[in-house]
């Protein structure tokens, strides 16, 4: 039996059998404020931009940013042949690299053929690139991916950059306004694939969290089939508030579509209830999870009712997920 | 006397190894031998065989063992019919033992009757040799003449052809071998190669070993699987299949590297080359014993079977009286052989001493060509 | 709308029409005036939502059957038993027929709380199943869940304690299956129509049993009687097959059969010209023919092999019937006959037969001279109903490389059937009666059917059977462009081109002899009046 603890105690030093990567997100903000400072960005008007009069009323700014920020220009053909180059030649790369993914399931959405939601648990930063590398060709060209309002918009230069990588677009997390749902299905309706997250934000201690009702609501509207999907080791990998990226495996897992159907509760729970038997499903085997599922006793993704450490100390117990892939023999011929 | 002769010469073996062609033999006029001694006679050849080992020192493949026991130059041929001055057709047992070269008093082997383990080869009124053909003082039975004891001649019955007199040296050889190892439990005996000492194995185990009820014998060429079929194998398979025949025959089981769970409680090697031992040893069950029946020589196989399997590997040279038969002497079996099983059919191509060339070519590629023993007929030479 | 089959009458400006030969075709000029060609019906329409027609079909079973849900209660041992990897041909891209309907049984059995589930893989005497290739036939999710913890099984017909007599059948035919399967409280078995001698009561009573029970019915008597074994109504095998069926269920085995029909869309995109009439080949078709016939001449046999070998067919299903094994078979073998049944007026003195590089026995391995036979002799001759395409005494051509090559690890006895028992003898009452038994009981192939992946001892003895009733009516059997030594050991006469094959059949059939070639794969059967 694989004892993890005992194959890292066995290690010259105890060093931690973990590779790094040489940039850390945190080095990089400081050498960017370093950067800063060294170009001595000069300050004064002209050259800086002028102040206002405090005499003068401000007239109220044109919403341009958060839940208001137009990401068109995103889906010009243009953008769209350098967020595949992007996408194609240095992030799916860099994912595999980093996350080692392994893709399950996809045989469950083989016969789909129009847009569809993608609806994912959330752990990390990682969970969406992730996915758009490994959801197949034929979604992935067509993708955009619901992003917080608050936390993707809120400068210029960040909604600039994630329109443009990942072709985010703007919703509210919790909440969902009728702008936002009807700008989606728009979207929908033009043939685009939706990648979202339910839960509204990353897991902040590697549970997960209960679910928004936007999802169902935006597959009632525009009547596409919702997808579960369950990503697991992304949280390992870059967890919420980490400075460190611990390269490692991760699994997708895609399970059965859900077709929208008049009650949008129901689908929501549904939903909610599929990635949680899609978890239960790698942690365990598919037939296990058939039956969990069916006597309604899946694990749920949220975790126990209960403290801090408690909710650490189950989470440990749930990991470590079996490996699995055999290859296929090679014969004498 | 015309006769074909070898010389030692080594640029001529040195050729005959890389050109393969029979260099060191030459067409020569010789004297008559003389007589060595008070029994010894002239008697003049009327058929004389090409055996492989000739072949072997005719094309300088011959091992070096041989050398102290050979006398150059000589005469070959030790598979002799011939006429005696006196008018009666013998065949020659060739060995040159110690009543032969006149040892007193006989060493150990010949005193207890076991001639062809004779340790005297070297001593005695003769040059070295270890048989008639291959010592300078007898000639040998590829010339119209040559000296023979009185103990070396066995007079031929009534009635005999010459090719089925020819016949009983070689089988001898092969009684002498099937006859050789214990008896068989399993009653499965295996023969690899359909040459001329194949086929006469093939015939006396068939006849002289009742131990054995199942007889699988490899051979290569259509002809030799037909000739082996009628002279008594029950199973004849070609080269590449004797494994699984052998597994099927012994119900054993075959790992994965190929080799063998089980085995022939007896194996005959009768081609003497290194794959055949080894396939020998491959087949060969647990306790087995392998008989080499052809000239082996020089090989490089791995006896880790032998040792594991406690494989018995067992030479068998010439003849001589046969325990297991009561005594009797090879040359007495194999004449009782040769008959019962026809082996004068055999016998596939006669050449006068002039086409030796041929005669060596059509020996060497007996069996690609439909044929087994190739003689020399000196019942027309002119005699001079 | 799919085209049904269609018999070309071989005029001087028909194009040549392409013959299957191994790993590779060619293209080949009939005589005009004396010759045609069936072709097979074209690729019927797919079900659309396979999944929910499974669904469906479980819910609302033919025949004397409850619905599956109503069959499943906690605490029951449920067994599934499925097709092996002779299925379908060539194998079909995932997920496969198997998945789709054991991930809806199982879905129904989570749902009722059954915690006993076995599958067994029903193969009979054939080679067991890699993980490679069970993974694709049941799907990722299937084996994960249950071959770790040895509950996915392959059926060993060997196995003295896994195994139960059930009784003898009216004909004195001994009926012993597998034990899980027999003393389970259901029986699922999960099919692949690809021919119409698939299913029915030869699922259990064939993939299920063992050797004392299979050879009441694989032997050369029945095989001779069977005319054809794609014609379950005039087939021997399957008479003996129902009387058996018939006594397991009345042992008290209750079987839950599903059974799924594909279309006979064998090949990808690239290869569409394989299952196209010749003289509707677009460009594209031609340049793929030219340029796959170049490098195929350019590429070593192995690597051919391999390549041919990962063909994955873009068959779709068509129908899935599920419930009580007759009534479902009934349906099945009508949606078979619908894809498959080509009418042709009148028997013909030459067939001609093009040997693709798979018979249902070399999936994943090699096409040896005996398999040649059987799949000619075998499953292309016997492609009929009614009567055979070649008429009694006629001639049989079929095109292979036949090369002297065994596969070492599937197919040892064969080596030994072609070393030993061929070259004494080809006539299969000869061969039945000096040579079956011992290599039936040979233990080393006992032992390798058991432990590795070979097929059992008997099994090449089936293949011979197979195309007895062929040997028996052919005058001439002829292979164009074998390997001479290997295709005389069958007892054939050899031929380098079609044209001397055909010289050569004049012997037999006369100078003005009608020809008919099966454009086959894609399969169909001979509906001959």
């Amino acid at each position: 039996m694989a004892e993890p603890g005992f194959r890292q105690a066995a290690l010259p030093g105890g060093a931690e059998p973990r590779r790094r990567l040489p940039v850390s997100p945190g080095a990089v903000k400081a050498a960017a404020s370093v950067a800063r400072r060294r170009l001595r960005v000069p300050d004064a008007f002209p050259l800086a931009p002028p102040t206002w009069p405090g005499t003068v009323e401000r007239p109220p700014a044109e919403k341009t940013l958060g839940v208001h920020y137009d990401s068109d220009w995103a889906r010009t053909p243009a953008a769209r042949l350098g967020r595949a180059l992007v996408q194609d030649l240095v992030s799916a790369p860099a994912v595999r690299a980093l996350a080692h993914p392994e893709v399950r399931g996809l045989d469950r959405i083989a016969h789909l053929d129009e847009p569809v939601i993608f609806a994912a648990n959330h752990a990390s930063h990682l969970d969406a690139p992730l996915l758009v590398s490994v959801i197949p060709e034929r979604w992935r060209r067509e993708l955009f991916v619901a992003g917080a309002a608050d936390y993707f918009f809120d400068t210029r230069v960040k909604a600039t950059a994630f329109a443009f990588l990942l072709n985010t677009v703007p919703i509210e997390r919790q909440r969902v306004s009728r702008d936002s749902v009807n700008r989606v299905s728009e979207l929908l309706a033009d043939g685009w694939s939706m990648l979202i997250f339910p839960e509204g934000g990353r897991s902040p201690d590697g549970w997960g969290q209960p679910h928004q009702a936007g999802p169902a609501w935006m597959a009632a509207r525009a009547g596409r089939p919702i997808v579960p999907v369950h990503v697991e080791g992304t949280g390992r990998i870059l967890a919420k508030g980490s400075r460190k990226l611990r390269p490692g495996r991760s699994t997708v897992n895609f399970g059965r579509p859900l077709q929208p159907g008049q009650d949008r509760r129901a689908l929501a729970s549904e939903l909610e209830a599929a990635i949680a038997a899609l978890a239960d499903e790698v942690g365990s085997d598919w037939y296990t999870a058939r039956r969990r599922a069916a006597a309604g006793t899946t694990p749920p993704l949220t975790g126990p009712d209960a403290a801090g450490w408690r909710r650490a100390w189950a989470l440990g117990e749930r990991d470590g997920s079996a490996r699995r892939r055999g290859r296929s023999e090679r014969w004498p011929r | 006397m015309r006769a074909l002769q070898i010389e030692r010469s080594l640029p001529r073996f040195a050729a005959a190894r890389v050109a393969g062609r029979p260099a060191p033999l030459r067409l020569a006029e010789v004297e008559v031998p003389e007589l060595p001694g008070p029994d010894w006679e002239l008697v003049r050849p009327r058929l004389s065989g090409i055996c492989g080992s000739d072949l072997a020192t005719v094309s300088g493949r011959s091992s070096r063992w041989f050398e102290p026991i050979v006398s150059f130059p000589f005469v070959p041929g030790h598979e002799v019919v011939a006429d005696t001055a006196d008018g009666r057709r013998v065949v020659v047992e060739p060995v040159l033992h110690c009543r032969i070269r006149g040892v007193e008093p006989p060493c150990p082997a010949c005193a207890a009757g076991r001639t062809n383990h004779c340790e005297r080869l070297v001593a005695g009124h003769l040059g070295p040799g270890l048989q008639t053909g291959y010592c300078c003082d007898t000639g040998g039975g590829w010339s119209l003449a040559l000296a023979a004891h009185r103990d070396q001649l066995h007079a031929i019955p009534a009635g005999w052809s010459d090719e089925a007199a020819v016949m009983v040296e070689p089988t001898a050889c092969a009684v002498h071998a099937a006859l050789l190892p214990p008896e068989s439990a399993g009653g499965r005996a295996v023969v690899i190669g359909a040459g001329t000492i194949g086929l006469a194995t093939i015939a006396a185990v068939h006849r002289l070993r009742d131990d054995i009820t199942a007889l699988i014998a490899v051979a290569k060429h259509p002809d030799q699987r037909r000739l082996a079929r009628e002279l008594g194998a029950t199973t004849v398979v070609e080269p590449g299949e004797i494994r699984r025949a052998v597994r099927r025959a012994t119900g054993s089981w075959m790992l994965d590297n190929g080799q063998l769970t089980g085995g022939a409680d007896l194996v005959y090697d009768c081609v003497g080359s290194p794959e055949s031992i080894a396939e020998a040893l491959a087949v060969a069950a647990p306790g087995a014993t392998v008989v080499l029946a052809g000239m082996p020589g020089h090989t490089g196989i791995d006896l880790t079977p032998l040792w594991q399997r406690e494989i018995r590997l067992a030479g068998a040279y010439a003849y001589g009286p046969e325990p297991a038969r009561g005594g009797r002497h090879s040359f007495d079996l194999a004449m009782d052989v040769v008959d019962a099983a026809g082996l004068e059919r055999l016998v596939s191509a006669a050449y006068p001493l002039d086409r030796y060339t041929e005669a060596i070519d059509h020996a060497g590629s007996a069996g690609r060509r439909g044929a087994a023993k190739i003689v020399f007929d000196l019942r027309n030479e002119k005699r001079r | 709308m799919p085209r049904p089959g269609f018999v070309l009458e071989v005029d001087r400006s028909t194009p040549p029409i392409l013959t299957w030969h191994g790993e590779g075709f060619r293209l080949e000029r009939l005589p005009a005036g004396r010759s045609r060609v069936i072709y097979a019906p074209e690729p019927v329409k797919p079900l659309e939502d396979p999944d929910e027609a499974i669904r469906h079909a479980l819910l609302n079973p033919l025949g004397d059957s409850e619905p599956l849900p109503e069959l499943l209660f906690p605490g029951m041992r449920l067994t599934i038993a499925f097709d092996d990897i002779s299925l379908p041909l060539p194998p079909m891209r995932r997920p496969d027929n198997r998945q789709r309907v054991m991930e809806a049984v199982l879905d129904m059995a989570a749902a009722a709380g059954v915690d006993d589930v076995v599958l067994i893989c029903a193969l009979a005497l054939h080679r067991r199943m890699t993980e490679a290739e069970l993974r694709h036939a049941v799907g990722d999710r299937v084996y994960d869940a249950f071959a770790p913890s040895g509950r996915l099984l392959q059926h060993d017909a060997e196995d003295p304690d896994g195994l139960v007599h059930l009784g003898v059948t009216d004909h004195g035919e001994d009926v012993e299956i597998n034990k899980r399967a027999a003393e389970s409280d259901l029986l699922v078995y999960v099919n692949i129509n690809l021919v119409a001698m698939d299913g029915g009561h030869k699922s259990v009573a064939t993939g299920l049993a063992s050797y004392r029970s299979l050879r009441h019915h694989h032997n050369v008597r029945t095989m001779r009687h069977s005319r054809s074994f794609m014609d379950q109504e005039r087939s021997e095998l399957h008479s003996s097959n129902w009387r058996m069926g018939r006594l397991i269920a009345a042992s008290g085995v209750k079987v839950f059969q599903i059974e799924t029909t594909l279309n006979n869309d064998t090949f990808p995109e690239q290869m569409a010209f394989l299952q196209k009439r010749e003289w509707e080949w677009t460009t594209r078709d031609r340049a793929a023919y030219v340029a796959t016939n170049k490098s195929l001449s350019l590429t070593p046999p192995r690597v051919a092999r391999g390549i041919f070998q990962s063909i994955k067919a873009p068959h779709a299903m068509t129908s899935v019937h599920a419930g009580e094994v007759e009534a479902v078979h009934r349906a099945t073998t009508e949606m078979v006959y619908r894809q498959q049944l080509v009418p042709v007026e009148g028997q013909t003195d030459i067939a001609v037969f093009g040997l693709p590089h798979l018979c249902p026995y070399n999936v994943n391995s090699i096409m040896n001279p005996i398999l040649v036979m059987c799949m000619g002799l075998g499953y292309l001759f016997n492609l009929y109903r009614g009567r055979p395409v070649v008429r009694e005494g006629g001639v049989a051509i079929l095109s292979h490389p036949t090369p002297w090559a065994f596969h070492p690890v599937h197919h040892p006895s064969y080596i030994d059937f072609f070393e030993e028992v061929l070259a004494d003898t080809t006539d299969p009452v000869e061969i039945e009666k000096n040579y079956e038994e011992r290599f039936a009981t040979d233990e080393w192939y006992r032992h390798l059917y058991r432990t590795s992946h070979a097929y059992h001892g008997v099994h090449p003895f089936y293949m011979w059977y197979w195309g007895s009733h062929a040997l028996e009516h052919l005058g001439r059997v002829i292979i164009v462009g074998g390997d001479t030594r290997a295709v005389r050991r069958l007892g054939f006469s050899p031929a380098s081109t079609l044209n001397d094959a055909l010289e050569m059949a004049s012997d037999v059939v006369g100078r003005d002899a009608t020809i008919t070639h099966l454009h086959c794969p894609p399969i169909m059967i001979a509906d001959v009046h």
